[in-house]
């Protein structure tokens, strides 16, 4: 009932009840004498005195402070009518696609209250049933307040039938249409009732690629790769599992690296460092320049054993020979066992690798079945900027692309530019008429993506803001007036089979989709012959590439700080793009990257030049596994008119290489004095030697016990010699009744790909810090993907050399030039024996009867030592009010009401000042426990489980009851891999890993 | 407009009462109006009132209009009697619409013949009697008398002290002393109080740990909203709802089984009665009708919520829907979380544990404290609910094994961990 009381602090007060209220909005009550406040003759002769204003502070603090015990009045708003199909508090999912003309991904979202909170994989879908970070972070990208909110002419507000009119009006036979590829049947449709020449534009070209394809069957597509049929795999220049192909491989690659006899081999051959080259068993560094040779020379080996002519190419460096010459043999004694895997878009780079594929009788390589996630055509862009030039194009439409952006060096300027665009980006906001495009969750559309695939997709909220669907947005310009779920429902009909519409929309695909006519595997004579290409020289000197990142991809989520703040799983910086050189570049170059006094890592930039394209002050990142004499640099950053989070972070690639082409070897590069600084997680990049990573070789762990290779820590006591675990001096918990959770993490099946990462913080409502705050290491992301490298120098090549124990610990901190790579996920490990728990002086941490680690944040008072405490550096701290600090209004989408939009329900947002760490989705584990007892039935395995579990597409992660003995994680707990991260520490903790194996000897 | 509608409802209160008396002279069937009543509510109501047209016309009277065979055989199957061509039956027919009468072929004609009745005696009348009789008798409330009691007692004090002073300074002037006044006595006592060091030492004592008790709970008290009422945007009853009609609870609050939230009923599930329901007969406590047979201003909000034409009785289409802003009375803060259907489904807990007496309260409000101590206390006093709930199937035998038969609590399966509920 305090609502309807008033507290008065004195008489005064009650009498004058605008005076207390003054002086509870002010601080310093300094507009007002004290006479006059006191009403007191005494005080009155004197001026205010210090005393006096002692008694301001304290009348007002305690007027303020009784003022805020006032309970708010808090509204409860239930629907007028509300939905049959949702419960508040309860999620609803739809299943659904996203395509954003680069990723393909199938999707369930799950949408609480009707607001679309996370993405998770549709596991039962047929074709990308895995999302990478791109697709997980994709769900923010629809609450971006920096959308467009309406249709525009001429930058003015305007109704969609004006702007529509407009349009049409600007449309003539010169008119272009230009998009990122479309797989959408109903929007080609619509495409073709439009009329406009159609030119298809991919933000990362595969267009010589598909040429060559197109040349043989007719069909813009690629083929797809069984991988599960693979047991050597030969890749140059694909990063395919990164942003390869369009098809998502992780799964199948897992798989077939399982260790076991028949893993599948991988080398991979590369000039920079990728997500692949690091998983890879041998990696050759290459140069760009060098794929065509390698390629030329893998297929004169393998056409020299089955009776092919062969081609002429230049010599191979002598350092990589080797190497190549193995990939060779090792390909060939896998026969049809083998896949070469080429990212390099050239003619000549494809039809060398059909060629081997085709010689070798691949199986995993499949002609009959295409791609199509990236179709467009370089040489219809050639022919559209040509037309540009000469005044021949009048009105531009573009939709989902943004060639300002893309094309630097075209001019547009003379054009009318129709943007079909989700915000005044670069194009759109130099446009006549701009029609806002409705985000992929608020859309009807669909997708055959590969073929004998068709997949719907459905809003699962209505559109934010006045956007439509691309699809009827073309109709409309079309003339047609049809809704765009009438025109999807239309092309449901012809391309979805028997499945009902109802049928459609619950799976998200149809399972007995109407085939394209498909190739038959019969192949063209051509194809194998290759007699007549000319290989690419090999260069010297400096090499420039653009290559895509991890969070980035190509920009589609280029104003969604996740996708910033995701520290890349090579280099661990974030917030940035950068040109990655090798160590010995560097040298020559005059190029230093070092860590400042406060553990901040800060380099020099680099004045570049490619093909006369100039570009100053680029930040450098000198990049272990680099090949020597190239240059790589991201693409997608450097926008300038995307939104608040994303304007001027990094620089446009695009302005230095068009997407159009794959490398250039006219580079000039010297040394700038400004300096940068980078947004970097990780300075330990090697383990020095100590067991953080365990990492065997396919033979040892085939020939040899566990034991040996896998020994468990143990202490000498008067009992004699105790494991770590049995050594302690705390009581155990009792972890035999009801549930003990566990997590196994699979080292050798973890890619690094950071999909984990985003998922965690979506589910967990993570806030985004910034760049300033990650360059002073305290990101907040409580999953971590560490990554080591391997250095030359170990402790045994020290004992063997007589090194000393200091020149042997500073050799062992710098990685090799040509490292292993290892990538370990790490979050709370939930020890039973918490070092955390002993140090909280008020209990905030505590232990769980399930083996959990709990942090109760109201309890937490911030003294930090638990965090001090932790072995495995996993706990964060909140040092700034990140959802209201002006500091971060700019990265934290909890700033923001619509970004708000997306915050899980289910977990506190944490204040400012206390510690969060991961509590393996305890609101998962309690939600799923709840559902069972609700049903009064027995939980199953797999039922619920984490988000960083249920993202990671290769199944690296493994959560699960481990008293529940017929529970995956409980069998994996008994596996000879399995052991404990620092388990000599004593902690004992609930997650555990499995070690790493490599397919080499 | 007060006159003429008291007019109004005059006349028709002569009309219907001349009916009864020339019906019952013209009725020719025998018929038990309790049973009728019964009957009336169970087979009718939806669609029929006595005096008004519902979904069908008003019933009053319908005896006089239509023979009894013929109401018979409509009552029983009137879409048969339609087939055979009957004007009457056809002419209501098109009259409402098309709108299909249910059949009740299941009635008996007795049944029928005590509808019927029910239709020309109407409602029975409350009998108010005003003091005595054996009717309705009001007990006036028991007059609280502390207060006179008390100032009459200190009156009296106040008198014999006066007296006391009197008789001793009488007895001094007996003696030949000067006569002393109270006040000077009572000085001269507080002197010797105020110089006793352990008197001023006790008394500073009591004083300070007083004040630090109050103080301590006053600030305890902040933020607990115990008998929080406020008000709320419709005078909405659980006395009349919960109580006198026995709406279960899960009927408006139904995600409370199956979600976190208890839910407060969208304005759709209100017209699942209130279409029918719009309050004209509800009655004072003096047995008058409260709103003088005007539909309810506080129903009519709902009505306005979501567009509902009462007179026209069909939804107002585009209608701009209006959100009903209730008051949220329980307030957890966002760091804890609880789930009503852990506690009602699973923990097979009833509403008014938590909620308390909400089936007497005409206004809500915040019967427990809904403190931390409050939740942990019941934790530890709750038995699981094991029986019948093949979740707990394994882990019973294993928690009796480990309690030694103890009875096991929501604090023994972990109900007192941080992170079941700060997370």
């Amino acid at each position: 009932m305090t609502e309807n009381n008033k507290y008065w602090r004195g008489i005064e007060e009650q009498s004058n009840p605008e005076l207390t209220e003054k002086l509870a909005q002010n601080e310093f009550a300094n507009d007002i004498s004290s006479a006059e406040f006191l009403g007191n003759d005494e005080v009155a002769e004197s001026e205010t005195s210090r005393r006096d204003f002692l008694k301001f502070m304290g009348f007002s603090t305690a007027a303020a402070t009784l003022a805020a015990c006032e309970a708010p009045i808090v509204e409860s708003i239930p629907y007028v009518v509300k939905p049959d199909s949702l419960t508040p508090g309860l999620p609803s999912y739809y299943a659904t696609s996203m395509y954003d003309g680069m990723d393909y991904a199938s999707i369930l979202v799950k949408t609480r209250e009707g607001r679309p909170i996370k993405v998770e994989p549709n596991k039962e879908a047929p074709f990308n049933n895995v999302t990478n970070a791109r697709t997980q972070a994709s769900v923010l990208s629809l609450y971006d307040g920096a959308r467009l909110r309406g249709p525009k002419v001429s930058g003015a507000d305007a109704s969609w039938s004006d702007a529509m009119a407009s349009a049409k009006k600007l449309l003539t036979e010169k008119s272009v249409l230009l998009t990122s590829s479309v797989i959408s049947p109903a929007l080609k449709t619509a495409i073709a009732k439009l009329g406009l020449r159609h030119i298809c534009v991919d933000p990362v070209s595969a267009s010589n690629r598909l040429d060559v394809y197109e040349g043989f069957t007719g069909k813009r597509g690629l083929p797809t790769i069984d991988l599960e049929n693979a047991s050597t795999v030969f890749a140059i220049g694909a990063d395919f599992l990164g942003d390869w192909g369009g098809q998502n491989l992780m799964a199948a690659y897992a798989d077939r690296r399982k260790p076991s006899e028949g893993m599948l081999k991988h080398i991979q051959a590369e000039a920079g460092l990728t997500l692949s080259g690091s998983n890879a068993d041998v990696r050759i560094k290459a140069r760009v320049s060098e794929y065509e040779a390698i390629l030329a020379h893998i297929y004169n080996k393998v056409a020299s054993s089955t009776g092919l002519i062969a081609v002429n190419t230049p010599a191979l460096r002598d350092d990589i020979l080797t190497n190549v010459d193995m990939a060779a043999s090792e390909l060939l004694a896998a026969g049809s066992s083998a896949v070469v895997l080429n990212g390099l878009n050239t003619k000549n780079a494809e039809r060398l690798t059909l060629a081997i594929n085709l010689a070798l009788n691949s199986k995993a390589f499949n002609t009959s079945k295409f791609v199509y996630t990236s179709n467009g055509n370089d040489e219809s862009v050639s022919a559209f900027l040509a037309d540009v030039k000469i005044g021949n194009v009048d009105t531009v439409v573009t939709l989902g692309v943004n060639p300002t952006y893309q094309m630097p060096s075209a001019d547009f300027s003379g054009l009318n530019i129709v943007a079909i665009a989700d915000r005044e980006d670069e194009t759109a906001s130099s446009a006549k008429v701009a029609l806002p495009l409705s985000h992929y969750l608020e859309s009807w559309s669909d997708f055959s993506a590969v073929d004998g695939h068709y997949a719907v997709g459905q809003p699962t909220i209505s559109p934010l803001f006045d956007s439509k669907s691309a699809v009827e947005i073309v109709n409309a310009l079309a003339g047609g007036s049809e809704t765009a779920k009438t025109l999807i429902q239309e092309s449901a009909a012809l391309h979805a089979g028997s499945i009902s519409w109802n049928g459609l929309l619950h799976d998200g695909y149809s399972s007995t989709a109407v085939a394209e006519v498909s190739m038959n595997g019969s192949m063209d004579a051509g194809m194998i012959d290759v007699s007549g290409i000319n290989v690419m020289k090999p260069q010297s000197g400096l090499e420039f590439y653009t290559y895509t990142k991890t969070g980035m991809g190509a920009g589609e989520n280029a104003n969604n700080p996740w996708t910033y703040e995701l520290p890349d799983p090579i280099s661990r910086l974030s917030w940035d793009n950068y040109i990655v050189m090798s160590a010995a570049d560097a040298v020559e170059l005059g190029i230093e990257v070092a860590p400042e006094s406060n553990g901040a890592m800060t380099g020099n930039t680099l004045n570049i030049t490619v093909d006369g394209n100039p570009l100053e002050n680029v930040p450098v990142w000198i990049q272990p596994g680099q090949t020597k004499g190239t240059l790589g640099l991201a693409v997608g950053f450097g926008r300038t008119a995307v939104g608040k989070v994303g304007n001027n972070v990094g620089v446009n690639a695009f302005e230095l290489l068009p997407s159009t082409q794959a490398f250039s070897g006219q580079v000039t590069a010297t040394a700038s004095e400004v300096e940068h600084g980078f947004a970097s997680v990780q300075l330990a990049h090697t383990m020095m030697g100590r067991k953080i990573v365990n990492e065997i070789s396919l033979p040892t762990f085939m020939n040899v016990s566990h034991e040996e290779w896998n020994e468990k820590p143990t202490f000498e006591s008067y009992k004699g010699p105790l494991s770590a675990f049995d050594a302690n001096l705390w009581d155990d918990h009792d972890h035999e009744t009801s549930h003990m959770w566990n997590m196994s993490i699979d080292l050798n099946s973890c890619t690094g790909c950071g999909a984990c990462v985003v998922a965690c913080s979506l589910e967990n409502n993570v806030p985004v810090v910034g760049k300033d705050e990650v360059r002073r290491h305290r990101d907040m992301h409580w999953l971590r993907i560490d990554r080591y490298y391997s250095s030359e120098m170990t402790p045994e090549l020290a004992d063997e050399n007589g090194i000393g124990a200091i020149e042997k610990y500073a050799k062992m901190e710098i990685p090799s030039e040509s490292p292993d790579v290892v990538f370990q996920p790490v979050m709370c490990q939930h020890c039973n024996h918490a070092p955390c728990e002993t140090v909280c002086p008020v209990g905030a941490t505590v232990h769980s009867r399930e083996g959990l680690n709990h942090m109760a944040y109201n309890r937490c008072i911030g003294t930090r030592y638990c965090a001090n405490n932790c072995p495995y550096k996993v706990r964060r701290f909140n040092w700034f009010n990140y959802k209201g600090n002006e500091k971060f209004a700019d990265v934290n989408p909890s700033q923001d009401d619509y970004g708000r939009m997306v915050l899980n329900p289910d977990v506190t947002v944490r204040a400012r000042g206390v510690i969060e760490k991961c509590s393996l989705c305890i609101q998962r584990i309690q939600l799923g426990k709840l559902e069972a007892k609700k049903d009064g039935r027995m939980l199953t395995d797999g039922e619920f489980t984490t988000a960083c579990a249920q993202a990671c597409g290769s199944n690296a992660i493994v959560f699960g009851d481990v008293n529940n003995p017929k529970s995956e994680v409980s069998h994996l707990k008994q596996e000879g891999r399995a052991y404990h991260l620092l388990e000599e520490v004593g902690t004992q903790p609930s997650v555990f890993y499995q070690t790493k194996v490599r397919n080499r000897a | 407009m007060y006159t003429t509608s008291k007019l109004k409802r005059f006349a028709s209160l002569i009309a219907v009462v001349a009916l009864m008396l020339f019906s019952s002279v013209a009725q020719a069937f025998e018929g038990d109006a309790k049973n009728g009543r019964k009957l009336f509510k169970q087979n009718c109501a939806s669609c029929h009132k006595l005096d008004k047209k519902l979904i069908g016309p008003a019933l009053v009277g319908v005896t006089d209009k239509y023979s009894e065979d013929w109401l018979l055989k409509w009552i029983r199957n009137n879409a048969e009697l339609r087939a055979s061509g009957d004007e009457d039956a056809i002419a209501i027919f098109e009259e409402y619409n098309g709108s299909v009468m249910s059949a009740f072929p299941a009635l008996s004609d007795q049944d029928i013949f005590d509808i019927l009745q029910y239709t020309i005696d109407g409602d029975p009348k409350p009998v108010v009697t005003a003091g005595g009789g054996d009717g309705l008798t009001i007990a006036a409330p028991a007059k609280d008398y502390s207060k006179e009691i008390v100032i009459g007692l200190g009156l009296l004090l106040f008198v014999m002290i006066s007296l006391l002073a009197r008789m001793k300074n009488t007895l001094r002037l007996v003696n030949g002393q000067d006569p002393v006044s109270i006040l000077d006595e009572a000085g001269w006592f507080w002197g010797r109080l105020i110089n006793n060091k352990g008197f001023v030492t006790v008394a500073t004592i009591i004083v300070t740990v007083a004040f630090l008790n109050q103080l301590y709970w006053f600030l305890m008290g902040i933020g607990v909203e115990q008998n929080y009422q406020p008000e709320q945007p419709i005078a909405f009853s659980h006395a009349l709802h919960a109580g006198e009609n026995q709406i279960d609870c899960n009927y408006c609050h139904s995600s409370a089984r199956h979600s976190k939230h208890s839910g407060i009923p969208s304005a759709n599930v209100c017209m699942n009665c209130h279409m029918y329901v719009d309050g004209t007969e509800i009655k004072d406590d003096a047995g008058n009708l409260k709103y003088d047979g005007e539909r309810s201003p506080e129903i009519s909000k709902i009505y306005a919520a979501i567009g509902w034409d009462a007179e026209e009785r069909q939804y107002i289409e585009d209608y701009e829907q209006q959100p009903i802003k209730w008051v949220r009375i329980h307030n957890l803060p966002d760091l804890a979380y609880f789930n009503h259907s852990q506690h009602v489904n699973a923990g097979q807990l009833e509403c008014q544990e938590c909620h308390g007496p909400v089936e007497t309260m005409e206004e809500m409000y915040q019967y427990s404290e809904l403190t931390m101590g409050w939740c942990i206390n019941c934790h530890r006093e709750t038995e699981v609910q094991f029986e019948k709930n093949g979740y707990y199937q394994d882990f019973h035998e294993e928690l009796t094994e480990k309690y030694h038969g103890e009875k096991i609590t929501a604090e023994k399966i972990g109900g007192l961990e941080c992170g079941k509920c700060h997370y």
